[in-house]
Order: structure tokens, then C-alpha cells, then sequence
């Protein structure tokens, strides 16, 4: 944000799946035009959106797909992810089955993806649970997310249930609430993060090298995240949008 | 697939050999009574009876007098048709004829300029015509006079003089007078039809808008019909701008001289008017109108409220989809931010969910409801609705999406055909242009632009059709082509023509001098480009690009579908490798949809059969859902119902495959119904078949349980994960303990760990089912039984794992199967170990037990029985055939089937002494009797014959066979558990190796079973003979003597009677031959039989088991000869025990050779005279049930 130097920038296709009405399309509408609509119109299809996001190093232009959640959209699913570099697979953390269809997706992606997309499992509407009303207020500082039980009013999928699971599968793992707009960005600055510069397609070439983000430092980087994610203050300050 | 669709082709050449393509509508299927319905928009009730060249004549509107054209009213010449409900009348020259060929027929596909499929002309219910009258013509031309119920609901007299005089126009048909004569008839009888329906017309047009707008206007304070939200929250767009009234006037105007709703008359100006855009409040009629939606309402008017009051308070997934989009359906328009708005959304979504649940719901379905609420009433939308769904878009919503994929791929290929320099660009930018275009489509273009421009692209679409969204879509790239050239992301894409959407309203050519072509707006622009630049594009075009691409279509989808289904397969699936779940998946669907289109042609065929009218000669109405099953094309059940699930088994394993496909099948009532059509089918073609073109499935009790285990919610129906976890547990670990485990619980019916007696022979006949046709790799789909020749050789080859020559593994199979259920009552724990029998019989048992243990523990039964077998067995020997082929066979079979008596008998009757008995046991029994008496007499008769060499082995099986016959005691309860299971079945080389590896082998997941062609017929039913004719031997010779436990098969009926026993045996082989449950019943019957005997002759029975002990001792004993003697005359004594069945065997082997080529030798041995039919060389008389197939084969075989 501050960089007066042009930093090398690249553009990143992520793609957004997940079940009917968990959020997909306000998360991407918290993220790009820091809004967010009750009644956001079911995406048909899907809807196309862009947000740069800088990094210390470089920034990132998303190209974000928001696919449609209706189950039998599925099928169109391939369409829209092909290519892609990214994808959030986002689950309602008031409604159980709704992790279910994310795992679905996660080893849809694994399988059928490109090789070495970054998938972060999302975990939306936080605002729903009890352990939000701290973080709802001052917006994303949360200060209560990690420890969260599952005394929450609506919540229904625990925090580590979800968190195993996506250490089992090397994903980065978050809760969001799309309403307040916490922890939306960290997700994106996180992906943005553990996108291996080798596959940025537009990246600059001198300009990639000398940022010294290697992999293995990206690596780490994507651990510390997804560790400490839910809890990093400082997370957001990454992403200039 | 592949095969699938090759199926489907053949049944549809079948239907209708002028169709070779199908998709799942009428659209793309045109069946001439389609094109009918779809050219005139009428309900699929609606089929062309008749059709006359025609001139149609509308006079000079009263309103426009004194404009000269005018006063000479309206000639069109076309053509008449006539259907069930309509007369409808179009300037298109289609014709629906038997004879016209399909391309005549689909002639409105063609370009319409504007005229839409139904051209100029009219489509009058029926029932909307009030009046015709012949009229006095010169030239004695035929012509008539229509008088119309337009404005039916005008109250009174004053009313219609002011308004309107009525409608009436004249038709002149032109043709010979014969036809023109049969027209009329035709009308007539329609028109009788139709009075009734005159009540439902008045209510469905009182809810049209023309209605109140045609009334005069002191009436006008009526309250008017409902037209959508609108009339509440306003119409989008500024009414002005859009010139709603000057619209409205003109078609106030048009209506008055035109007729309204169902008697309006289509004349060019009809559809300038809907290209310049309908007024709001009319726009819900028209489009009722012009997609004939509302012929729909008018056939069933009240299904909307019937079917929401039907289904109130019920819940489905569709409706908890549907409550989680009715906030977000249009919210930007103020009616969908009321509780009344959504309301009617609701249910209009909802009762739709419920009408056609295959589609249930799809969003988009919300946003095009959501559009049409605002311009009609919830019944209005709500028809409207399923005339998109079937008719407009079809697949577009359901639950694949098919039709929306299909369209995008067909959009694909118009853009590359028309505008190729963008199409290239798209390429090589490797822009996916569907991405784009799939929204437009699926929400016909409801949000992506502006709402106003969006129903003016709806108003031409419901007259025009489908095509109307291509040609927009072409249109809209053809305008932006030059900045799209530009754009190389997916991003830049879509940003240029989202900028493009937001100024539709602009002017067009905004810096054009010419002030004219300044005002044209852009949108306007793009209806030019798209009507006139995209005119080539027409209907016929786009079905062309569908039956082009509807494969690929389908098998993408597919493929998704079934790595979907794969992937969501529970942990127990990993247990199996990919390429088996492919397979599986592959055949579970396969069957699935094998069996819908099987079904459906049959009912088509019941169908046709039925109906049959005389006056509808190409009416049959298959077009719809030729398909239906099909994955790819939306829901089909995925559940597989018992039926299917043998002929799914009988598909991987050739057990699974019935011995004997001629048999009725008694199982389903739904067998019974295609049965019956089955015969008239049969000539045309035999895929028919209620199994298709496949085998015959058997069915077997081992198929039931296998079933239940398997259908874990007790749903009656199995998934494909119900399937996969069954599947998984037993070729999964491939581990013989987990494979004898499973196999344990499959017959431990209430899960206590215990099998008890029934249980016991219930596996063991699930043994002898499973082997029949050899144990595992050979192929032996052959299920004709009448294939029975020079089956000794061939079956050796075809059994795997020949390790001793001459003597195939099935037949040792045979007596480690019987040897298994010996030590299995052997070892197995009494119920309740206090609670012995008081019967005498029992007692008996008991002692004579005692010997044969000790006389047991020096030899070693179970192996030895075997080795006995095989010893017995000469090399070549087994006659596989039915009962017997060749001499030699047959005295091997004796020989084996003695040997596997002996263990028989020594489980089922303690008296059995095997062989000895036989033969003349096998002369006297007759099959079929009932065992009683006479058992006791035979016991005590000393074995007439006997080899030398078997009797200490005899004794030993003997007495084995006693100390089991307690066992087997009815009274006296007993089980064996896992452990004595695994034990038992670790015992027996064969059986271990048959849990280890052929058991689960016998499910043949990837590979083909082979087809009964390539398989040498001969393997197959040598293998099957021989166990058949084993049994049949044994059972033959023991006939009604249920004591024939001499039979080879093991088995033994439940435990109780040993005669029982022995016909159980009997009983498992005619299984297999024919019908498992009457045997089973048969079995049933005998054992209580047996027992009641038993108890009867409790104290005899102590006498008999001496005797026994006697024939034990001297086999020779000649008197037995004249014990079975009696038996076998029919007598019905339980005579013929096993003993009974050995020994007759034995003279068989004696004499084999002989008899055994002609079947008149056999009748030597047999006594009595069916025996002759059955009797083979063997002398092996068939046991109970089975002796029908039996001796069918023998008489075949002789002959």
C-alpha cells in the first residue's frame, strides 16, 4: 500500500465452492466492496469478480469465480474451476451437511483440479455463534475465535473438527463471518500468500526473484497462517483492499 | 454404455423406425404428434387426427369499417387441423399426416419471419366454439362458418350488442369431398366432446386481463383480474417511456376485431405488436397465450390449488431450497421485499416441486418465477412455468442440467459457424465462453439485463421459441465483437459486456446526424441484429446442433456424475480398487437404466395395445422420455429393487445366473405384467425379455439374504453405497477369516452368533448354489439346460483348478459341502442340552450315535468322504449332463453320488446305511412320495447292494451319519457358532479354499462375464449337470423315499427326518434347476412329514435303528430289495432312504452301461413307471421338485 516501487503483480483465478447459501457470494462481496446484502440474489451459474490484494512483496489480482451452490449446479462446477489456482470451499458453520459437500469439494478439487491449487476450507457465519459477539464488534479482531467451543448458539460444526480435518488435507483453515467481515481478508491475504510464486503467470521475472518469497518461505508462512489465523491481528494489514 | 445406448437405439427403431435420435422432448423428438403440439403449443393430450388444405376468411371488423382494405377482410390460405380438444388452423404449411414425411411435418421449423411456429391463424379449443354451420356455397365447395364463444363472459345481451357483434369467421376447405365429409365428422364428435368443457373455459378466461379490458366501460368498476404483482408494486420501467397505453389501445383494438385469449385470431399485426413489446398489463395473458400454457390451465384448471392443497404442510428438500432463495429472488423489486410476493413465489415454486419432482427446484427457477409473478396470477405462472420446463427449456432445470449444458454447447457452435474471427479470438485467450453465456440462458437473460429490455427478449421468446435465445445471445457477441476481440480474460470478457447490458437504453448511434437513428436505443439494435442478421438461425437448426452434441453432453455429465457417486462413497469403498467402483457404478446404472427402458417400452407397447384407436393412427406418443434413466439426463432412480439386483448379480457372477430361463418366473407381480406382453414382443425381438437381452436371473434364498445383508436400511432397495459396502466386505480384504465371518452373519438371521439347524442347511445349500457352475473362473454362462450334450469332457476342462484328473473340483466341492454339514450338527451345541428328546427315535439316534463315534474317531470322516469320492470317481467320469449321458457317467456319478449318499445319509438318517440300500430303493421309490412308513422298514433291510471295499467306510459314515442324525433331530434344538463355523470350514481343504479366493472371485466386478455365445454351451451345463445329476441321480433313485439321503449332494433338508435330509439335498439341486422356493416348500412339507413319522414310529423307530445296525453290518442283505421294492411302486413308504438311493446307484454303476445311452435301460432300475422318462443311465431318479426339469432333460437328452 504504501509501496511507492512498482511491485511485480499477477493474477490469481480462485474459484469459490461450497453448498447453497453458505455465503459464497458475500464473502467475495465482503472482500471486494466491503458490502454485504441479506438478500443477495442466488448466483446463476456464476458471477465474475476482481480485487487486487498487496503483499509485502507483490500484489495479486483475483480473478474470483463464485460458483453457484445448488447441488445440481455441481455439474457446472468443472467449468468454472478449471484453471483455477485457488479455491475457497466454503461451509456454513451453523449447518453440518454443509461440511460435508465441502469435503466433497476439497477432494473434487484434489482430483480433478489443477495440480497445486490452494484450497482454504472457510468456515462462514460466524456472526451466527456465540463466540462472534467479541469479534463482531471491533470486526475482525477476534479475540475469542480460537478457543471457541461449541457452546455457540447456532453453531454446529466445532472449530477443531473442521481444523482437523484440514490439516489432514494441507488446506489453510478459517472462520469468517461475511456479515461483520471478520477474518474475510486474512482468507484472501492467506491465499494470496501460499500461491507458489512459480505458478503466477503475469509475475515479473526480476521483480519475483528479488521479492525472495520462495516456496519454503511461503510455505511457512501458509502454516503460520492457518495456524494462527483465526487469532492473527496482523493479518489483515497485508492485503490492501 | 456404449451397449446401453445401442439398446436404446433398437428399441427406439422399434417404436418408430422413422427415429433414430431421441432426446428426452418433444422438441427434439419429432414425433409427428409433437410437432403437432409444438407448432400450435398444445398440450401433449393433443394429437392430429385430421388435416385439410384450407382458406381461412375473417370479414371485416365492424370497428375499422369504412377502411377499404379492410372491408374486404382477411384470406389466408393454410391448412386445418383437427385433434382431440382443438381446431386449430395455420398458414405454415406443416403437415402432421401419417403419410407426410417427418420433414413436411417439422416445415414451421423453418425460418417464421416473425409468424412464430404457428404462423397466422387461429387455435380454438373445442370447447370456445360455439356454433358451425355448413354453408351454401357455388361450385358446391365446403365451406364453413365458425361462430365463436369470444367474450362468453360479457353478463348480458346489452353488453354484446355494444360491443361486439360476434365472431364469426368461414373456412374453406379444399379438398375432395370425401375428406372434406370426414373432417367434418371428425369436428362433430369434437364438438360434442367439447360442450362439456364450456363450464372450465368461462373460469379459466375470466382470469385473463382481455376480459376486463374489453369490457364497456360503465362495467369497468368490476375489480379486474388479477395481472401479476404488478397492478400492485408497479410495473418495471416507466410506463410512459415505454408507451404502455398507446400499446394497450392498439391491442384493445386488435383483440376487439381478432377475438381474445382462446378465440384469438393470429394476423401479422399480432406479432408486430408482441416484437414492439406487450403492454404490462397484457403481457402475462399473451405470454400464457403464445406459449399455451393456458390450454394447459384450461385442461386442468384447478390443478394449481389442488395440488397446494394437496401437498399442504408437507416438506421436501426442494421446499427447504426454495425457503432459502425466496428472499433473494428479485429482491431489488419492491413486490419481492412484501410478504405477498414472496408468498406467491413460494408457492408457485412450491406446487411445482410437487407436480414435477423430478426437476423439483433450480435456482433460476426463482428468478423466472419471480419475473413472471409481476405480470400474472400465481395460476398463470404456474402453468407457465411447466411449459418452460417441458417444452421451451427442456433439461435446462433438471437436476443435471442437461438442457442447459447441451444449449451452451450448441450457443459454442453457432458462434463458431457465424462468427468465427471472435470464435478463434475466444480460443486462443482460452475464454470459456459459456461462462458467459450459461447465466443468460438458464435465467433467460432475467439477470443480466435490465428488467425491461429482459421481457421484451420473453415476449418474443414464448412466440417464437427457444431459438429466440440464441439469436439474442449471437447478437449480443456479434455487436460487442469488436471489443471483445480486445479482451483476453475471462474478466475482460465479461466486463465489456456487462458495461454493454448497463446501457441498453443508450442510444444506438448516438452521434448520428439522422435524428432517427439516433432515437433507436440500443436494445432495439440488438433485437434487429438478432431477428434479421440471425434469421438463419431457426428451431430446426438448433435441434440439428443438439442431436449433434446431445451425446458428448450426456457423457461429460456422466462421467462427472459417476467420479461424483465414486468419490462419495463411504471409507468401506477404499476397500475396493477404482477400477472396481467404476465397474460397479458402471454396472449399477447400467442395470438400472436397462430395466427403465425396458419398462417403459413395455408400457408403451401395453400402451399402444391397449388403446389402439382406430382414429389415431400414428398417435402413440413415445417421444417423451425414450431416455428417461439415462444419468446424464436427470434423476433416475438410483435404487436397485430386488429384480434388479439379480440381474445385477447375474451380470458379475454366473451363479447369479438362472439354470433354467424358460420357467416362469414367479416372483413379481411386475413379471407377471410383462409376461404377458412378453409373448407378442417375443417374435420382434427378444431384448424384450423381462431380463433384456441379458441372462436370466436366478433366484435363490442365498440371493435374498444376500440382499437383506446387503439393503442395510431396510428400505427394500439398495444405493450404489448400499452395494459398494456389501460388495467391499467380501472382496474387499481378501482375507478368508473376514470372508467365512461374513458368510456366518449373512445366515445368522437374528445376529445372536448363532446358526442354528435351519441355518445350517440353509449354508450349505447356499454352498451348492454358489458352485454350481464350478467355483470360480470358468465361464459357464450357458443357463439353457437343453444344452446338454457331451458334457463329460468339456466339464472337466472348464473347472478351474483341476487338480485331480477326472475329477473336477466341483465335484469335490460336492463332498466337502457334505461334509461340511455333517460336522457341522457334529459339532454343533445344543440349544438346550438338558432338554433331550423323549421320542424313541431320538434315543435311538442317540445310541446308535454313540457307536458311530467310536467307530468315527479311528477314521477320519470328513476328508475321508471325500477322498472316498474321489476314489469312487472314475477319471472321466462325471456325467455332467442332466442325469445321464453317457454309461460311464453315469456309473461315475453313481459312484460319487453313493459316496456323497453316504455322508447324506450320514447325516440325515441315523438309520442311512448309504449304499447299500440303493438299488433297490431306487427301483421301488417313485419321486415324489412322501417319506412315512416305510422308512422304518427300510431301515431295517439289510443294503441289498454294496461294494466290498466301501463297507468299513460305510460304517463309519454310517455311523457318523447316526451320531448327525441326532443332531439332526428336530426336537432337539441346536446352533453352531463362528468358531465352530471358521472350524469346520478350515477342515475342508476345498471349502477353505473357497472362502479364500473362488467366493469372492465368483464376483466378477470388472471383467465381462462371458456371454453364453462364446462360453462352449457344454461347460456350462456340464458343470451345472453335475451337480444336477448328482442330485437328480440320488434323488431320482430315493424318489418319494425321502431316506434317499443317498443323493451326492450334501445337503440335507433340515435336520429333523433324515429322510427329510436327504430330499433336502434333492431339494438344493432342483434349486438349482428350477425353482428354489417350491422346493424349499417341498422340503418344509417333507421334513414335518418325516418328523410326525418319526414320532409316529418312535418305538419302531428303535427297532429300525437296529436294523440298520444289522445292514450295516451285512450290506448284502438281499431283503432290502424287496423293502424298497415296495417303496418305489409308490407305495409311498419312506423306503427309499439314502441307503436306498446308494445303492440303486450302485447297480447303476454295475449296469451303467448299458442303460445308460437309451433311457428305456433305465427302466430297469426303476420301478416305477415316470421313471422311465426320468430315469437316465444313472438310474438316478430325480428327487421331488426338480423331477419336471429332470426328466425334461433326460427325455431330451435320450432323444
Amino acid at each position: 500500500m504504501a509501496d511507492s516501487v512498482p511491485k511485480p503483480s499477477s493474477s490469481v483465478k480462485l474459484v469459490l465452492l461450497g453448498e447453497a447459501a453458505v455465503g459464497k457470494s458475500s464473502l467475495v462481496l465482503r472482500f471486494v466492496n466491503n458490502d454485504f446484502q441479506e438478500n443477495k440474489e442466488p448466483t446463476i451459474g456464476a458471477a465474475f469478480l476482481t480485487q487486487k490484494c498487496n503483499l509485502p512483496t507483490r500484489t495479486i489480482k483475483f480473478e474470483i469465480w463464485d460458483t453457484a451452490g445448488q447441488e445440481r449446479f455441481a455439474s457446472l462446477a468443472p467449468m468454472y474451476y478449471r484453471n483455477a489456482q485457488a479455491a475457497l470451499v466454503v461451509y456454513d458453520l451453523t449447518k453440518p451437511t454443509s461440511l460435508i459437500k465441502a469435503k466433497h469439494w476439497v477432494a473434487e478439487l484434489q482430483r480433478q483440479a489443477s495440480p497445486g491449487i490452494v484450497i482454504a476450507l472457510v468456515g462462514n457465519k460466524l456472526d451466527l455463534t456465540s463466540d462472534s459477539t467479541g469479534t463482531a464488534e471491533d470486526d475482525g479482531e477476534s479475540s475469542a475465535a480460537a478457543d471457541s467451543g461449541d457452546s455457540g448458539d447456532a453453531r454446529k460444526v466445532s472449530t477443531e473438527e473442521a481444523k482437523t480435518y484440514a490439516e489432514e488435507e494441507s488446506l489453510l483453515f478459517f472462520e469468517t463471518s461475511a456479515k461483520t467481515g471478520h477474518n474475510v481478508r486474512e482468507v484472501f491475504t492467506a491465499i494470496a500468500n501460499a500461491i507458489p510464486e512459480t505458478s503466477l503467470k503475469s509475475a515479473r521475472g526480476p521483480g519475483a526473484g528479488a521479492g525472495g518469497v520462495g516456496a519454503g518461505r511461503n510455505n511457512e508462512e501458509q502454516q503460520r497462517v492457518n495456524l494462527g489465523g483465526p487469532r492473527d491481528p496482523n493479518a489483515k494489514e497485508g492485503c490492501a483492499c | 454404455m456404449l451397449s446401453l445406448s445401442s439398446f436404446v437405439q433398437r428399441a427406439q427403431q422399434l417404436l418408430d423406425p422413422t427415429q433414430g435420435l431421441n432426446l428426452s422432448d418433444s422438441d427434439k423428438n419429432p414425433s409427428k404428434a409433437s410437432l403437432f403440439q409444438n407448432q400450435f403449443r398444445l398440450p401433449s393430450s393433443q394429437h392430429p387426427l385430421y388435416e385439410i388444405s384450407a382458406e381461412l376468411t375473417i370479414p371485416p371488423s365492424n370497428v375499422t369499417q369504412g377502411d377499404k382494405d379492410r372491408d374486404r377482410g382477411y384470406h389466408y390460405a393454410g391448412k386445418l387441423h383437427l385433434s382431440e380438444a382443438y381446431l386449430c388452423f395455420s398458414t405454415t404449411p406443416s403437415s402432421f399426416l401419417q403419410s407426410a414425411s417427418t420433414s413436411t411435418s417439422s416445415a414451421f421449423t423453418g425460418q417464421t419471419h416473425g409468424g412464430g411456429p404457428g404462423g397466422n391463424g387461429f387455435t380454438f379449443p373445442l370447447c370456445a366454439i360455439r356454433r358451425v354451420e355448413r354453408l351454401h356455397s357455388q361450385n358446391f365447395q365446403f365451406a364453413l362458418a365458425i361462430t365463436t364463444w369470444n367474450g362468453i363472459n360479457q353478463e348480458s345481451v346489452k353488453d354484446k350488442k355494444e360491443n361486439a357483434r360476434e365472431q364469426r369467421i368461414t373456412i374453406q376447405l379444399a379438398g375432395p369431398r370425401v375428406s372434406c365429409e370426414r373432417f367434418c365428422d371428425g369436428l362433430k364428435k369434437g364438438l360434442r366432446a367439447g360442450v362439456g368443457n364450456v363450464g372450465k373455459l368461462k373460469k379459466v378466461v375470466a382470469e385473463c386481463y382481455s376480459e376486463y379490458l374489453l369490457r364497456p366501460e360503465d362495467k369497468k368498476n368490476a375489480s379486474p383480474p388479477d395481472a401479476g404483482l404488478g397492478m400492485l408494486f408497479r410495473y418495471p420501467g416507466d410506463p410512459k417511456k415505454l408507451r404502455d397505453r398507446a400499446k394497450m389501445r392498439l391491442w384493445a383494438e386488435y383483440l376487439r376485431d381478432n377475438g381474445r385469449n382462446m378465440t384469438l385470431i393470429r394476423q401479422p399485426t399480432f406479432h408486430k405488436l408482441i416484437r414492439v413489446g406487450l403492454p404490462n398489463r397484457l403481457r402475462g395473458e399473451m405470454w400464457e397465450l403464445t406459449s399455451g400454457s393456458i390450454y394447459l390451465r384450461l385442461e386442468n384448471p384447478t390443478l394449481y390449488a389442488d395440488t397446494l392443497a394437496k401437498f399442504s404442510g408437507r416438506e421436501s428438500l426442494a421446499i427447504d431450497e426454495i425457503e432459502k432463495d425466496l428472499n433473494r429472488s428479485l429482491p431489488e423489486y419492491p413486490g419481492f421485499q412484501s410478504e405477498d410476493g414472496i408468498g406467491r413465489l413460494r408457492r408457485v415454486l412450491t406446487a411445482y416441486s410437487w407436480v414435477d419432482a423430478e426437476v423439483g427446484y433450480c435456482q433460476a427457477m426463482n428468478i423466472v418465477v419471480a419475473a413472471l409473478l409481476i405480470y400474472m396470477s400465481e395460476a398463470q405462472a404456474f402453468f407457465l412455468l411447466s411449459a418452460l420446463c417441458d417444452r421451451l427449456v427442456p433439461g435446462y432445470y433438471s437436476t443435471t442440467m442437461y438442457g442447459t449444458l447441451l444449449d451452451q454447447k450448441v450457443f459454442e457452435s453457432l458462434v463458431e459457424k457465424t462468427m468465427p474471427i471472435l470464435w478463434e479470438h475466444l480460443v486462443r485467450s482460452d475464454v470459456q465462453l459459456s461462462v458467459v453465456s450459461l447465466p443468460w440462458f438458464l435465467s433467460l437473460y432475467i439477470n443480466s439485463m435490465p428488467l425491461v429490455f429482459a421481457f421484451r427478449v420473453l415476449d418474443v421468446f414464448f412466440v417464437e421459441g427457444p431459438k429466440v435465445l440464441f439469436q439474442v445471445g449471437l447478437a449480443i457477441l456479434r455487436i460487442n465483437g469488436e471489443e471483445l476481440l480486445d479482451a483476453t480474460d475471462d474478466g475482460a470478457f465479461i466486463s465489456v459486456l456487462k458495461s454493454y447490458f448497463a446501457r441498453l437504453d443508450e442510444s444506438a448511434h448516438p452521434k448520428s446526424e439522422n435524428p432517427k437513428l439516433r432515437a433507436v436505443t440500443r436494445f432495439q439494435e440488438l433485437m434487429v441484429v438478432a431477428f434479421k442478421e440471425f434469421s438463419g438461425v431457426t428451431q430446426s437448426s438448433i435441434t440439428e446442433l443438439r442431436l449433434k452434441n446431445k451425446d458428448a453432453v450426456l457423457n461429460n455429465i456422466e462421467s462427472f456424475a459417476k467420479r461424483t457417486a465414486i468419490r462419495n462413497l463411504a471409507r468401506d469403498s477404499k476397500l475396493l480398487s477404482p477400477e472396481e467402483l467404476g465397474a460397479l457404478y458402471d454396472r449399477f446404472y447400467g442395470v438400472l437404466y436397462e430395466r427403465q427402458q425396458r419398462d417403459h417400452i413395455l408400457k408403451e407397447q401395453a400402451k399402444r395395445a391397449k388403446t389402439n384407436r382406430p382414429r389415431v393412427p400414428d398417435a402413440p406418443d413415445h417421444d417423451d422420455h425414450i431416455e428417461r434413466g439415462r444419468v446424464g439426463l436427470g434423476p433416475s432412480t438410483s435404487l436397485m429393487d430386488y429384480d434388479a439386483f439379480r440381474e445385477f448379480l447375474a451380470g458379475m457372477s454366473k451363479w447369479a445366473i438362472s439354470d433354467s430361463p424358460t420357467t416362469p418366473r414367479r416372483d413379481t407381480f411386475t413379471d407377471k405384467d410383462r409376461n404377458s406382453f412378453y409373448n407378442s414382443f417375443r417374435k420382434s425381438d427378444a431384448f424384450l425379455s423381462p431380463w433384456g437381452a441379458g441372462p436370466e436371473p436366478a433366484d435363490h434364498e442365498f440371493l435374498q439374504r444376500l440382499f437383506r445383508n446387503w439393503d442395510v436400511d431396510s428400505s427394500s432397495a439398495l444405493t450404489l453405497q448400499n452395494v459398494v459396502s456389501g460388495l467391499a466386505r467380501i472382496k474387499g480384504k481378501r482375507d478368508i477369516m473376514g470372508t467365512i465371518n461374513y458368510f456366518f452373519e449373512l445366515h445368522d438371521d437374528d445376529g445372536d452368533g448363532k446358526v442354528d439347524r435351519e441355518g445350517i442347511l440353509r449354508m450349505s445349500e447356499a454352498l451348492l448354489f454358489l458352485s454350481r457352475r464350478g467355483l470360480e473362473g470358468s465361464l459357464s454362462p450357458s443357463n439353457s439346460t437343453l444344452t446338454l450334450n457331451g458334457m463329460t469332457d468339456s466339464m472337466n476342462n472348464s473347472s478351474l483348478a483341476n487338480d485331480v484328473p477326472g475329477q473336477s473340483v466341483n465335484e469335490r466341492f460336492l463332498g466337502s459341502v457334505s461334509a461340511f454339514i455333517r460336522r457341522c450338527f457334529e459339532y454343533a451345541d445344543p440349544d438346550h442340552p438338558r432338554n433331550q428328546p423323549p421320542a424313541a427315535s431320538a434315543t435311538t439316534a442317540t445310541t446308535t450315535a454313540t457307536q458311530a463315534q467310536e467307530q468315527g474317531e479311528t477314521a477320519e470322516q470328513p476328508v475321508p468322504t471325500s477322498d472316498d469320492l474321489l476314489q469312487l470317481a472314475s477319471p472321466d467320469a462325471f456325467a455332467i449332463g442332466d442325469d445321464d449321458d453317457d454309461d460311464d457317467d453315469d456309473e461315475e456319478e453313481d459312484g460319487d453320488g453313493g459316496d456323497d449318499d453316504d455322508d447324506l445319509l450320514t447325516m440325515d438318517s441315523p438309520t442311512g446305511t448309504p449304499r447299500r440300500a440303493a438299488k433297490s430303493s431306487g427301483e421301488t421309490s417313485s419321486p415324489g412320495q412322501p417319506p412315512p412308513l416305510i422308512q422304518l422298514t427300510n431301515y431295517s433291510i439289510p443294503p441289498s447292494t454294496i461294494d466290498g471295499e466301501s463297507t468299513d467306510r460305510r460304517r463309519v459314515s454310517k455311523a457318523q451319519s447316526v451320531k448327525a442324525n441326532a443332531a439332526l433331530d428336530p426336537s432337539n434344538p441346536l446352533h453352531i457358532t463362528l468358531p465352530t463355523f471358521r472350524m469346520v470350514v478350515l477342515a475342508d481343504e476345498l471349502l477353505e479354499q473357497f472362502f479364500e479366493s473362488s467366493f469372492p472371485a465368483s464376483f466378477h466386478v470388472i471383467e465381462a462375464l462371458g456371454s453364453s455365445s462364446s462360453a462352449s454351451p457344454t461347460t456350462a451345463s456340464s458343470s451345472l449337470t453335475t451337480f444336477s445329476s448328482l442330485g437328480m441321480g440320488a434323488g431320482r433313485a430315493v424318489g418319494a423315499a425321502l431316506g434317499g439321503g443317498g443323493a451326492g449332494s450334501g445337503v440335507s433338508a433340515p435336520g429333523g427326518a433324515p429322510a427329510a435330509g436327504g430330499r433336502g439335498l434333492r431339494g438344493v439341486l432342483d434349486n438349482i434347476v428350477t425353482d428354489g422356493m417350491r422346493v424349499a416348500a417341498e422340503v418344509r412339507r417333507r421334513m414335518e412329514d418325516a418328523q410326525k413319522e418319526l414320532e409316529k414310529n418312535a418305538l419302531p423307530g428303535q427297532r429300525s435303528g437296529n436294523d440298520e445296525d444289522d445292514e450295516e453290518d451285512d450290506e448284502d442283505v438281499p431283503g432290502f430289495e424287496h423293502a424298497s421294492e415296495p417303496g418305489g411302486a409308490g407305495t409311498g413308504k419312506g423306503a427309499a432312504y439314502r441307503r436306498a438311493v446308494s445303492s440303486s446307484d450302485r447297480d447303476l454303476l454295475s449296469g451303467a452301461d448299458a442303460e445308460a445311452s437309451d433311457a428305456n435301460s433305465i427302466g430297469r432300475v426303476r420301478g416305477s413307471s415316470d421313471a422311465g422318462s426320468m430315469g437316465d443311465g444313472n438310474g438316478n431318479g430325480n428327487g421331488n421338485g426338480n423331477g419336471g426339469a429332470a426328466k425334461v432333460v433326460g427325455v431330451e437328452f435320450d432323444g
